[in-house]
């Protein structure tokens, strides 16, 4: 999701205009920001460029569980966290937000999220890599003898990588949480709910 | 610190973080499980169940001299159980995925405040729930699942029977694993990584 050494690109949805420039300059040195006063002005900056979007979801006009609904659509891997006036609880996550933040926001603590939010979806990236190679290995496996494996060079560098991989994994997040937890199989089932909507004779 | 197991083919105690895949017969397997996976002093035991209601589960820990504040069961096999003493949490589906790792967070919930808890987790069995997902939505699952698991140096125990996929399934996922130990009629044989 990060593409060379650009920086990750935030977006910004808030409608007060002080939190949006106090926002943006906590940001701005590690973060390519862009800023939406409302829903209707945060659909116009949609790309797919955006890795993590901050949405307040009290706002006038399109609230925020709408304007998350069409991030959904539009950019399914992108990560959302909502900042909101009161304290929620689990229901945040299965409401389809991946993070949320009380306000008053402390720079520390918007900083913090993002930085999670980000290994989430660099665990993703890696993890979907991790897959390709181990459906490959599998494959290998089913259909050669095992000694024939071990002396085939390919095979030996198919499970180099995948170790290599398997490691990088392993600490990508290391101080993962519940919230971590159930946010990220909540992405897992609701990508494979809408996969199978565009696929006729899918489950359910 | 590690987890101890007893009688348990070549292991006798699993790393903490680690994630152990367990293949064999379901009626094997089940019994093997909770061997692994009953608590010692001062731990802490949550079974996922998709093939024994809770009751039986409980049962079964208790006989391996787990107390019932030990332990926690999130029910997926579609039973109304209600056990005293030992929280239940119920499911309709072993497909419901966040289902089962929001129970599982409720779970730890209250505890998490006391700092890190020593825990067991069991999944028995993956091979049911893999028959209401895709192969692909479960590989990622488990990752995430034993990346938990890692994070919070718990021990994680999976079973799975491989007669009831085919080959390249069973090889895909237990790609995820530290570690397998192969459950027979007469004896247990464990490789990989993450126990001694």
């Amino acid at each position: 999701m990060v593409d060379g050494d650009d920086q990750p690109t935030v977006l910004v949805v808030e409608d007060e205009r002080a939190l949006i420039e106090l926002y943006v300059r906590w940001l701005e040195d590690d973060y390519t920001v862009l800023t939406a006063a409302g829903g209707e002005e945060a659909l116009e900056q949609f790309s797919e460029d955006i890795d993590v979007v901050l949405l307040d979801r009290l706002m006038p006009g399109m609230s925020g569980d709408e304007v998350l609904e069409e991030i959904r659509e539009r950019i399914p891997d992108c990560e959302v966290a909502m900042v909101t006036a009161v304290e929620p609880d689990f229901d945040v996550i299965t409401m389809g937000f991946d993070d949320y933040l009380t306000k008053p926001v402390e720079r520390e603590e918007l900083l913090e999220t993002i930085e999670r939010l980000l290994s989430r979806s660099q665990f993703d990236d890696i993890e979907q890599e991790l897959y390709a190679l181990s459906s490959k290995q599998a494959a290998l496996r089913s259909s050669k003898p095992k000694e024939e494996l071990d002396e085939n060079e390919e095979f030996s560098e198919l499970q180099r990588r995948i170790d290599e991989l398997r490691d990088e994994l392993n600490t990508t997040l290391p101080g993962m949480d519940d919230d971590d937890f159930v946010a990220m199989v909540r992405d897992i089932e609701g990508e494979e709910a809408d996969s199978n909507d565009d696929m006729p004779g899918g489950l359910e | 610190m590690s987890y101890r197991v007893d009688e348990f083919g070549n292991a006798t105690s699993f790393d903490d973080g680690v994630s152990l895949l367990m293949t064999g017969d379901s009626t094997m397997t089940n019994q093997r499980l909770l061997d692994a996976v009953a608590p010692k002093n001062d731990e802490r035991s949550v079974v996922i169940t998709t093939n024994t209601g809770a009751g039986t589960v409980v049962k079964e820990l208790e006989r391996r001299g787990a107390d019932r504040e030990q332990v926690g069961i999130i029910d997926c096999t579609n039973a109304d159980s209600e056990i005293e003493g030992v929280p239940v949490r119920t499911l309709s589906s072993p497909g419901d995925l966040t289902g089962i790792s929001l129970e599982f967070a409720k779970l730890f919930d209250q505890d998490t405040e006391e700092g890190s808890i020593r825990a067991r987790v069991g999944f028995a069995s993956v091979s049911t729930s893999l028959m209401y997902t895709e192969l692909r939505t479960m590989f990622r699952f488990l990752h995430v699942f034993t990346a938990r698991i890692r994070s919070g140096d718990m021990f994680g125990v999976f079973s799975m029977d491989p007669t009831m996929h085919d080959e390249k399934a069973h090889n895909t996922i237990r790609a995820v694993f530290d570690a397998e130990a192969e459950v027979g009629e007469n004896e247990t044989s464990v490789s990989g990584t993450g126990f001694e």
